[in-house]
């Protein structure tokens, strides 16, 4: 076997000899020729006999030249040179192809980079696609969640599940050591590590004498607080760290690509240790809030698993007060969709937009390598002519193809890790893992086959077909059906950047509708203080050192107000049903009717702050936080609600409290009115608003307030100020300082990636399309030169010609717009969830992208008929 | 001139190397010894001969050498390889295989025989 290779391998490096070919032959000749002379024929004739008998002396040389093993390699390297002579000879064509390709396969290779790691990515689980969430759903909190009254009888009586687990997220701890550092502690099950099935990189799970009630105090840590805080060190296990003040032994070390199945950022794992007989008393009887994921049991499905669970979720209904019953509902869906719901609309739009371009890109490069194959009929003919195989002819095609397709991939992987790297750059933080996303190496390969496909596949139909000899002839050549395939591509190119064009355009509109929009809230010089305090701190309770810090927070140059709030706006407060509302004196809302509200408990300043007005009654006053009463304002959607064609001044509302059932609470008093501020973001519905005045009275105040600065001065030099007011009061406290303006701003980061990503692939899209048209065009006006030519001679005008030309070109315009406006129309409902205040079958966009697409097609169509019209009749005669 | 027989698909191997067993000689001198051993039966047309020796280089099976003919005439002599031998031998192996397997089929030997 080995030797054989050698031998082969010798071979492939000696080349021959040519006369060696050569000399064999003859010497066969000349001995025939002997061998027939001794027969006694003459000389001459011998000869002549024997080179008849012998044949093609030149056949039998290649045939033993082919022999050789690997010779197709020098045919190859013949066929490499031809086309870089054939590149050269035409470069418009060779940068058209290598540019289009650069971005097809750019964009695509990028896009699906990203949004694979959206889509289809592995969670960081074993089989991450057995796990599902389990929990109920109501119309305050539509993600699904559990409470601990629920959870254990469902844990303790489930069959669809290997194991079920819960976490419950207590969120903010500080790290209270040498210098106090804000983390993010998370309470899980004992089964948390393994039903998720997460390998530790160091360490042990907690054990079941570790959750329970007042057991000892352990921690699991991420890889990053493992860095920070020990620098990966393997004896970090087993040391203590302080933890809000309690020393906290470590048992275990996550691993690098640790998240929570909810995606919010950790540090650090605590058990839980849940009373689990208390869930029936705690928090109005129905336990605390916990989020509950399952892991499931070989071939049961999620909706196996859902019907399963019923029963279970029925049963404890019964701990839910009967009016609020029927608004939750049992949900069980997998890990993946519950993270993935809103970047899901997204990424399919990219993924379509992306796939468009692709599209378009290939329809150029067939359009542009058929025009080439019917520009190159006679050369083939030729070819043929002078002996070249069909083989030989098509492998020159795909030798093309392929050179192209390699050089457009190269081009293309440049592109596209830029593009990356812009798009991680420009990406809003709330787009998951796409700062963890890299080139894919499949994708890459990919769309680079698809787009040597297209190149192949077009190039190779006029090699295909059989010369004609009427091509070596003909002194024009014309293939009516390869024309006709052509000016399908660039319509059908036309027509799907009208998809892309209108899906951008909407998305434009969309966004600067959102940028407009009236907030209800002045955003400029306001600057927002948080202080994620530790209650072991303030034993007493946070008020105290919240009226410290406001004092102390007025204090500051350039500050003008100083409000404080337990939620900001336009993201909604605390959830709140409008039927726990009652006006004394009048009949209430039955229970379940009316939807939400937002409730955000405030003082006095934070209307000052935001500038928002209150246009009836008095608002808070100063004097009213000492009161033991309680006040409320109304905003005005909501005062027309409960108060139609009435002053609600000076009203009475009684809010609910559960208790455990929904029970009469303590009664407010309506002081104003105030002016509709948003409160669900940025592009949600708005509820109706209602504030709280939040009194001094120790209860009501939780770690979780921020303040509110107007302030005359930027935030760069106040911030330090403010850190040091704050340091004076509790100088182990955490101080995140920000301003509304970036707030807001942040909030629109995804809505202007989306458009801005999308725009880049629509303008992409067009100039592709754009170079088609014009290329397919200019091709059809040179083709028709001694057309033209002879048109003229027979006393057509410039502008008949111009016509002529022109008139092909707005026929493929009509067509491509007609057939892209219909398909965008149906794709546009695609993108109804991410548009803002636009319809989607919106008419002024439609028609705005028609008539620039227009604009632009014509004047593609219009150099080359120029070009065309400007033709000498003479020279346009005598063409080729 | 008898009629030539087409040569079965890798037959023409066999015959050279079967040839050239018998020692080194040129492309002229393997056909024409192919032409008389058949009785004319074989005529081994120039266009598959030297294709087939030069394969047959190639594969390492027999050798190639520049030396003098009998007239005195710069000529390429083939030899047997080592592995050209062994190959021999399976392939006669293997061919006796098949004509034997053929005959019986056409009833042509008596079952004894074979």
């Amino acid at each position: 076997m080995m030797r054989d290779w050698l031998t082969r391998c010798r071979f492939m490096i000696s080349q021959p000899k040519p006369d060696e070919l050569d000399e064999e032959p003859r010497f066969h000749v000349e001995q025939a020729a002997e061998a027939r002379t001794a027969a006694g024929v003459a000389t001459v004739e011998a000869r002549r006999q024997a080179l008849i008998e012998f044949g093609g002396v030149e056949r039998v040389r290649e045939q033993c030249y082919q022999q050789r093993p690997g010779w197709w390699m020098g045919t190859v390297a013949q066929d490499v040179r031809y086309a870089l002579r054939g590149f050269r000879r035409n470069l418009v064509f060779t940068i058209a192809v290598i540019a289009t390709l650069a971005v097809g396969i750019g964009a695509t290779t990028a896009v699906f980079s990203v949004v694979d790691r959206i889509l289809f990515r592995p969670l960081p689980y074993a089989q991450g696609d057995r796990l599902v969430s389990v929990g109920l759903g109501q119309p305050l909190e539509r993600q699904e969640f559990t409470l601990g009254g629920f959870f254990f009888e469902w844990r303790d009586n489930q069959k669809p599940f290997q194991s079920i687990t819960y976490e419950m997220s207590y969120g903010d701890c500080n790290l209270t050591e040498t210098e106090p550092v804000h983390l993010h502690c998370i309470s899980v099950a004992q089964n948390f590590v393994p039903t998720m099935g997460i390998p530790l990189q160091l360490g042990r799970n907690f054990t079941v004498e570790e959750d329970i009630p007042n057991g000892p105090r352990v921690a699991m840590i991420t890889d990053g607080l493992w860095l920070r805080r020990f620098n990966r060190s393997p004896d970090a296990v087993n040391q203590q760290i302080n933890v809000d003040g309690h020393l906290t032994r470590i048992v275990g070390v996550l691993p690098r690509d640790f998240e929570m199945p909810r995606l919010q950022p950790t540090d650090i794992l605590q058990p839980a240790q849940v009373d689990i007989a208390a869930q029936h008393t705690v928090n109005s009887g129905i336990g605390y809030p916990m989020w509950a994921f399952a892991r499931l049991k070989p071939g049961v499905s999620i909706a196996q698993a859902k019907a399963e669970m019923q029963p279970l979720f029925l049963h404890t209904q019964q701990w839910i007060p009967p009016e609020l019953r029927k608004e939750f509902q049992l949900q069980v869906r997998s890990l993946r969709d519950r993270q993935m719901q809103d970047a899901y609309a997204a990424a399919w739009v990219l993924l379509g937009a992306v796939l468009v371009v692709l599209l378009i890109a290939c329809a150029n490069v067939a359009s542009l390598f058929s025009a080439r194959g019917a520009a190159r009929q006679r050369e083939l003919a030729v070819r043929s002519a002078l002996g070249a195989s069909r083989v030989r002819l098509v492998r020159q095609t795909l030798t093309e193809a392929f050179l192209l397709a390699f050089a457009g991939a190269a081009a293309g992987c440049l592109f596209s890790e830029i593009l990356l790297r812009v798009f991680i750059a420009i990406a809003p933080t709330g787009v998951p893992f796409l700062t963890s996303a890299r080139l894919d190496l499949r994708i890459v390969l990919f769309t680079v086959l698809v787009s040597f496909l297209c190149a192949a596949l077009f190039g190779i139909v006029p090699a295909l077909e059989k010369p004609r000899a009427i091509a070596l002839a003909a002194r024009q050549t014309k293939s009516g059906a390869h024309a006709r395939l052509r000016r399908l591509l660039v319509a059908m190119q036309i027509g799907l950047s009208v998809v892309l064009l209108s899906g951008a355009s909407l998305l434009v509109r969309s966004f600067w509708n959102l940028q407009r929009q009236n907030l209800g809230i002045e955003t400029r010089n306001v600057i927002t203080v948080h202080v994620p305090l530790n209650g072991e701190r303030h034993p007493a309770g946070f008020l105290d050192f919240y009226l410290r810090a406001e004092a102390a927070l007025r204090r500051l140059p350039g500050v003008s107000a100083v409000g404080m709030t337990d939620s900001l706006p336009p993201i909604g407060g605390q959830g709140m049903r409008y039927s726990e509302l009652r006006v004394v004196g009048r009949t209430p809302t039955p229970g379940g009717r009316g939807g939400t509200l937002a409730v955000r408990h405030v003082t006095p300043d934070y209307f000052r702050a935001f500038q928002i007005p209150i246009v009836n009654g008095a608002g808070f006053t100063d004097a009213e936080r000492n009161s033991k009463d309680h006040f409320m304002i109304l905003s005005r959607e909501l005062a027309a609600r409960m108060f139609p064609g009435e002053d609600p001044v000076g009203n009475h509302v009684e809010v609910a409290v559960f208790n455990p059932y929904l029970a009469p609470g303590p009664i407010y008093t309506v002081v104003g009115v105030a002016a509709n501020v948003k409160n669900a973001g940025l592009t949600g519905d708005d509820s109706p608003e209602l504030y709280e005045l939040a009194t001094n009275q120790p209860d009501t105040w939780s770690l979780h307030h921020f303040f509110v600065l107007d302030s005359s001065l930027p935030v760069s030099l106040v911030a330090p100020l403010i850190r040091s007011s704050v340091a004076q009061l509790d100088p182990t406290a955490p101080v995140e300082i920000s301003t509304m303006t970036r707030t807001v701003s942040q909030l629109a980061d995804r809505p202007r990636f989306e458009t801005a990503l999308l725009g880049f692939f629509a303008l992409c899209g067009l100039l592709m399309a754009v170079i088609g048209l014009y290329g397919v065009i200019s091709f059809v006006a040179t083709q028709r030169t001694q057309e033209i030519g002879v048109r003229m001679a027979l006393g057509a005008t410039r502008v008949d010609i111009l016509r002529l030309i022109m008139g092909e070109g707005v026929r493929l315009i009509a067509l491509g717009g007609l057939l892209g406006l219909g398909a965008a129309l149906a794709a546009a409902q695609l993108l109804k969830s991410l548009l803002f205040h636009v319809g989607a079958r919106d008419p002024w966009t439609y028609a705005g992208v028609v008539g620039v697409l227009g604009m632009v097609a014509l004047t593609a169509t219009l150099i080359p008929a120029r070009a065309a019209m400007k033709v000498e009749p003479v020279v346009a005669l005598r063409y080729e | 001139m008898a009629e030539s027989t087409d040569l079965l698909q890798g037959t023409l191997d066999l015959l050279i190397l079967q040839t050239l067993d018998l020692g080194p000689m040129h492309g002229w001198g393997v056909a024409q010894r192919i032409q008389q051993v058949s009785r004319d039966a074989l005529q081994i047309g120039q266009g598959s001969l030297y294709p087939a020796l030069h394969r047959l280089e190639y594969k390492g099976w027999i050798r190639a050498d520049w030396g003098i003919s009998e007239n005195n005439r710069r000529a390429k002599f083939y030899s047997l390889t080592e592995t050209g031998r062994k190959q021999l031998e399976a392939e006669l192996e293997s061919w006796e295989r098949l004509s034997g397997a053929i005959g019986l089929v056409l009833g042509r030997i008596p079952e004894a025989a074979s």
